[in-house]
């Protein structure tokens, strides 16, 4: 092999390497850049009533087939009684009032390198902690996590959080 | 063994007339006395006259004067230099620029397609980078229920992801 050819396969080999390098070194900081970036991720908030009783199941609950399994299994009617949107932002509160005189108080912790949301909540009445302290969690966009067992009206409080809905895949 | 080789070329040179008088005188002397001496002589002589008649033959078929005249022509012909054939020599093609300027059109190639792949890697999509599979589902880190009881539980969802469900029993609380 002569000496250019030699010279040019060499020089493609090294700079290859540097830029899958740089590549992966940009891919890497992009990933961990992301938890110290985000500025605000959406959030939407489900306030169902559930009941024993027979009636009917939202529509629009209808593509949650969480809600068809236990524990939601007993109820046979479920009603959204609202569905607030909001913007969770790292290190802010956001609050969100129930029928039932509470407030959920929901908080991004940080993004983790996954893309998973780490958020913080808590259900309390007005300066009080009589409910829910607090509750951590760790959900991946467009999943929910729901905290039930609230009595109001005869049913049940069913709040499901969903982060980042326009991922929802539900 | 010696003494018969000098006998031998005694004898040799005898026949050939090559020994001085006197020597001459006394090989005779001794062929004379010895018949096996005497036998070598004759079988020499006859191969002599062999020779002579066969030599006397081929000189006879010989045309004397036509070879030297043709020995003479040859030699009184002009000499005429004899031309070496060329060596055939590879076949060259001029290339403008020296080796310098070879040797950085290589680099510049090589840097060329190093940025091409440079290119190719930047433009990949992450996945193919990123090879940390996509985690569904959400997950209870910590709960403080306060005064009352809870459960948690995992539900699946329409994904079969996980699904995190915090059930609170609610005994404290009144309507407002």
């Amino acid at each position: 092999m002569s000496l250019i050819r030699r010279l040019l396969v060499f020089t493609v080999f090294l700079c290859a390497s540097a830029a899958i390098g740089v590549s992966a070194q940009s891919s890497s900081l992009t990933k961990s850049d992301r938890a110290s970036t985000v500025s605000s991720v959406p959030a939407e908030v489900l306030v169902i009533l559930a009941k024993e009783e027979a009636g009917t199941i939202d529509p629009q609950l209808a593509k949650m087939t969480a809600l068809r399994r236990p524990p939601f299994n007993s109820f046979r009617s479920m009603h959204i009684l609202s569905r607030p949107k909001l913007q969770l932002t790292p290190g802010k509160d956001a609050l969100v009032s129930l029928p039932n005189g509470r407030r959920m108080k929901l908080t991004l912790l940080r993004v983790m390198p996954d893309g998973r949301y780490k958020v913080k909540a808590a259900i309390n009445r007005p300066d009080k902690s009589d409910y829910l302290p607090l509750l951590q969690v760790i959900a991946s966009a467009g999943d929910p996590f729901f905290v039930a067992g609230q009595t109001y009206q005869g049913g049940t409080l069913v709040v499901g959080v969903i982060v980042d809905p326009k991922k929802t895949s539900e | 063994m010696e003494s018969l080789k000098k006998e031998d070329e005694r004898l040799q040179m005898f026949f050939d007339g090559e020994l001085a008088p006197e020597d001459e005188v006394a090989v005779r002397r001794e062929l004379e006395r010895s018949p096996e001496g005497a036998t070598q002589l004759r079988e020499w002589e006859q191969l002599r006259s062999a020779m002579k008649r066969v030599s006397a033959e081929w000189a006879g078929e010989i045309d004397s004067d036509a070879l030297f005249a043709r020995i003479e022509s040859d030699i009184g012909a002009p000499v005429v230099p004899i031309e070496h054939a060329k060596p055939k020599l590879p076949a060259l093609r001029v290339v403008p620029g020296g080796r310098e300027r070879r040797v950085w059109g290589g680099v510049a190639t090589g840097f060329a397609a190093a940025a091409a792949i440079f290119l190719a890697v930047m433009a990949w999509p992450d996945p193919q980078l990123d090879p940390t599979p996509v985690i569904r589902g959400s997950e209870v880190l910590e709960a403080d229920f306060g005064s009352n009881t809870g459960t948690i539980f995992e539900v699946e969802g329409g994904a079969g992801e996980s699904l995190a469900v915090v059930w609170i029993d609610d005994e404290e609380v009144g309507l407002p």
